[in-house]
């Protein structure tokens, strides 16, 4: 350390320069970090949407892509159901009801799904508003399970039937051109 | 006697002094991660279906009636089946068939051309029946109704049941 100090110091002229009392340790100039950082911020805050529909994206789940969209009637709230090739997922929570074939075959399941939409439905009206579904469901899914779903929601007084979409401007990419 | 400035003090006056960014670095360090964990970057849409309801019937005979039923649209339904599409219109007994490209490639560019041309045809018309059959993929369910919503048919009605498909005779 010393060494190297005195080389530093001999390198200014030969005799060995005092060093100054209170010599700053220079700073770090942070100017430019905290210019990309403000554009980075203004950006964001930009494109950030406070949209809740927007915000739940399934995880694992591969969404058809459309070009149209609706929007959630007035006065109308929503109740998730995610429909993977797996399983079925209700709910923000995401509370898992059963395989599909469960759906399908067992009674006890399709009652318990019922029962918890139709306890959903009566605590949306009872507030005055309406209740919709949201179905997201997986692209490769056939559409039996979504036909079954739409009967089923009926039963439930769930008239309104959304389905999940990724957005895209171009229409080609929905004709498959 | 009043004593001079210090020679501390007028070097200090002299400097620039750098505002401190301490604090406002710590401040974007917290909101840009937040900001992008909410941050958007797959843009989901929402589809609106209609079910189907059960239209009362009403009576009521003349003229009139005669009028307003041929001012009626006509019903439009569009059949989502394994191999190809088919499109019929209420009255017209050619029923539209539109196969698949190759095994599993539906034709949506020429559904969308015959959609359009049935919408030029039946302005007044906004409601298209939709029927899938059950092992159509959910992808081509959603496909074929963004196609028609694009071609200003805005009300999608799902049908369940095979059975309204085919007319009694």
């Amino acid at each position: 350390m010393n060494t190297l100090s005195v080389k530093v110091n001999r390198s200014g002229g030969g005799k060995f320069q005092h060093r100054k009392r209170g010599n700053k340790t220079k700073d770090l100039n942070i100017t430019s970090l905290i210019d990309i950082l403000t554009i980075l911020l203004v950006f964001m805050i930009k494109n950030i949407s406070m949209d809740s529909t927007q915000k739940n994206a399934p995880e694992g789940m591969i969404l058809p892509t459309t070009v149209t969209i609706n929007d959630l009637m007035e006065s109308g709230k929503a109740v998730y159901l995610k429909i993977y090739p797996d399983r079925i997922l209700y709910g923000t929570e995401s509370i898992e009801v059963g395989s599909l074939q469960d759906f399908l075959n067992k009674s006890e399941i399709r009652n318990s799904l019922l029962r918890l939409l139709q306890m959903e439905a009566k605590a949306i009206t009872s507030v005055n508003s309406k209740p919709c579904l949201l179905i997201q469901a997986d692209k490769e899914l056939p559409c039996r399970y979504i036909t079954e779903f739409i009967k089923f929601s009926a039963q439930a007084s769930f008239a309104n039937i959304y389905f999940s979409a990724i957005h895209t401007e171009n229409k080609n990419e929905v004709l498959g051109l | 006697m009043a004593y001079g400035p210090s020679k501390n003090r007028s070097r200090s006056q002299n400097e620039v002094r750098e505002p401190n960014l301490i604090p406002i670095m710590n401040l974007f360090i917290v909101i840009i991660p937040m900001l992008m964990t909410i941050m958007v970057t797959v843009h989901l849409a929402m589809i609106e279906i209609t079910l189907p309801t059960e239209s009362a019937a009403g009576g009521g005979g003349g003229d009139d009636a005669q009028e307003q039923l041929e001012d009626l649209p006509k019903v439009i339904t569009l059949a989502l089946l394994p191999d190809r599409f088919e499109i019929m219109v209420e009255g017209i007994d050619d029923i539209i068939s539109i196969p698949q490209l190759s095994t599993g490639t539906y034709d949506y560019f020429t559904l969308d051309e015959n959609i359009a041309r049935l919408k030029e045809n039946n302005e007044n018309q906004g409601t298209i029946d939709l029927l899938p059959d059950p092992t159509v993929k959910f992808d081509t369910l959603l496909r074929s109704i963004d196609i028609c919503k694009s071609n200003n048919f805005p009300n999608i009605k799902y049908l369940t049941s095979l059975t309204k498909y085919y007319k009694a005779k």
